[in-house]
């Protein structure tokens, strides 16, 4: 992958964080402790003071230093998972990677993100966006990612929270939609829309 | 060989130091402690970076055994373990324990010398098995 | 104050017993203290609140504070192996020292 498409990647997921901080702490406040919104727009701003180095390096690395950024500068319970999400897809992942072997590190990292909220698909988490449009990514081919995310992201407003500060609420967390889900979503989208995908 | 060091991780800076106080009275200096508590903005909450630095702080060659509160402190520390390289990743250990009495239970195992696996199951005991 | 002095008998096992003077009793630190000390002995040694037990290992920290011995008991023990003896007597002293506690209201 080429400096100037890491550095549009970065400088648009990071744009994006901090237009919708607003709305994810919104979210937030509605099932959860508040701070997404602000939490994200921290770690992406880190990421942009930080976007030409970033983009300089090989895509393993690129993702990894992504990955330890986050985890530092976000904090929150989403600090970790995205942290892990992006470490994860780090080890897997090729400088120049095809679109199935992309899709199969991807795979992998939502592992490792299961692994660390121990969390299952349904349960009202980010995860319910991220596994979704992994399936889409496999039997579509790349295609249809934006989409399927807003789908996924919109079926998470039904559901009952069982992980995280959100299962407390139980029954009061239906009817909204999962924070996590949401900046999950848009991450997706961004992604997608610069990858021309 | 040195003598495991006790880390504490609570949401809470206060919980945290105050059990490490209680440590360092009832068992003494002779294993190496720190604590990490609170979230960056000094609220309740823990932080990856603050948890590194107390590993880092209580550093033995014979390992670290980290006790922790709710959830949110052990997935935190989990995440600080990972970012480390494999070798001190092996010596660390997250003990299934109660915060306050696991941390006096694991350094008194510890002062004595005992190996990391053995401060954690001691400390483990405290739960009901 | 009376403690009985350890003996060694025909077994390997040597016995003592002391009584727990201090104010908190075998409480949070003078436990920490009584295991700290017995480990650092290679003797199996056992501690119990009857003479004939039950027996509770002496190097256990956690089946150490659960026994929360209150002053006025009298502390039973047992070991054997090498350095029994010296075990015994160390810990007898200990409890007859009142685990080198200051002697306040409260202390753990």
């Amino acid at each position: 992958m080429d400096k100037e498409t890491k550095l549009k990647l970065i400088t648009a997921c990071a744009e994006c964080m901090i237009r919708h901080a607003e709305e994810l702490t919104a979210l937030d406040q509605a099932i959860g402790d508040g701070d997404h919104g602000l939490n994200m727009k921290r770690g992406f701003e880190a990421l942009l003071a930080d976007a030409t180095v970033l983009s300089d390096k090989p895509l393993p690395d690129m993702l990894k230093a992504i990955g330890t950024q986050l985890v530092m500068k976000v904090g929150g319970a989403s600090g970790p998972l995205y942290g892990t999400l992006f470490m994860a897809l780090a080890k897997e992942i090729d400088d120049t990677p095809s679109l199935p072997s992309a899709s199969a590190a991807f795979a992998s990292a939502i592992e490792a993100v299961k692994a660390r909220g121990k969390s299952e698909l349904g349960q009202k988490t980010m995860l319910d966006v991220l596994i979704p449009v992994h399936r889409v990514w496999v039997t579509g081919g790349g295609t249809g990612l934006a989409l399927a995310a807003q789908a996924a992201a919109e079926a998470t407003v039904p559901m009952k929270a069982i992980r995280g500060r959100a299962s407390f609420l139980g029954d009061r967390s239906i009817g909204h939609m999962d924070p996590g889900a949401r900046s999950s979503q848009l991450l997706i989208e961004t992604i997608t829309t610069v990858l021309g995908a | 060989m040195a003598n495991v060091g006790i880390v504490i991780v609570s949401h809470s800076a206060k919980v945290a130091e105050g059990a490490a106080d209680m440590v360092r009275q009832m068992v003494g200096d002779e294993v190496p402690l720190a604590w990490a508590g609170g979230n960056s903005d000094g609220g309740l909450g823990t932080d990856v970076g603050h948890i590194l630095a107390a590993i880092d702080a209580a550093w033995s060659a014979a390992g670290v055994a980290i006790l922790v509160d709710l959830g949110g402190a052990e997935t935190n520390s989990e995440m600080a373990i990972e970012m480390l390289d494999e070798a001190r990743q092996k010596r660390i250990a997250i003990c299934n324990a109660p915060i306050v009495e696991g941390a006096v239970i694991a350094a008194t195992e510890a002062s004595g010398g005992s190996p990391l696996d053995i401060v954690k199951q001691t400390a483990e005991e405290l739960y009901p098995q | 104050m009376t403690a009985h002095k350890a003996s060694a008998s025909h077994e390997e096992t040597t016995r003592g017993s002391a009584l727990l003077t201090n104010a908190v009793g075998l409480h949070a630190r003078p436990s920490v203290k009584l295991t700290q000390l017995a480990k650092t002995y290679q003797a199996i040694v056992s501690v119990a609140t009857e003479p004939t037990g039950p027996w509770i290992d002496a190097k256990s920290p956690v089946k150490i504070m659960r026994v929360k011995a209150p002053k006025g008991t009298t502390l039973y023990f047992e070991a054997s192996g090498e350095d029994a003896v010296s075990a015994v007597a160390a810990l007898v002293d200990l409890v007859e020292r009142r685990f080198d506690e200051a002697e306040e209201e409260g202390h753990g």
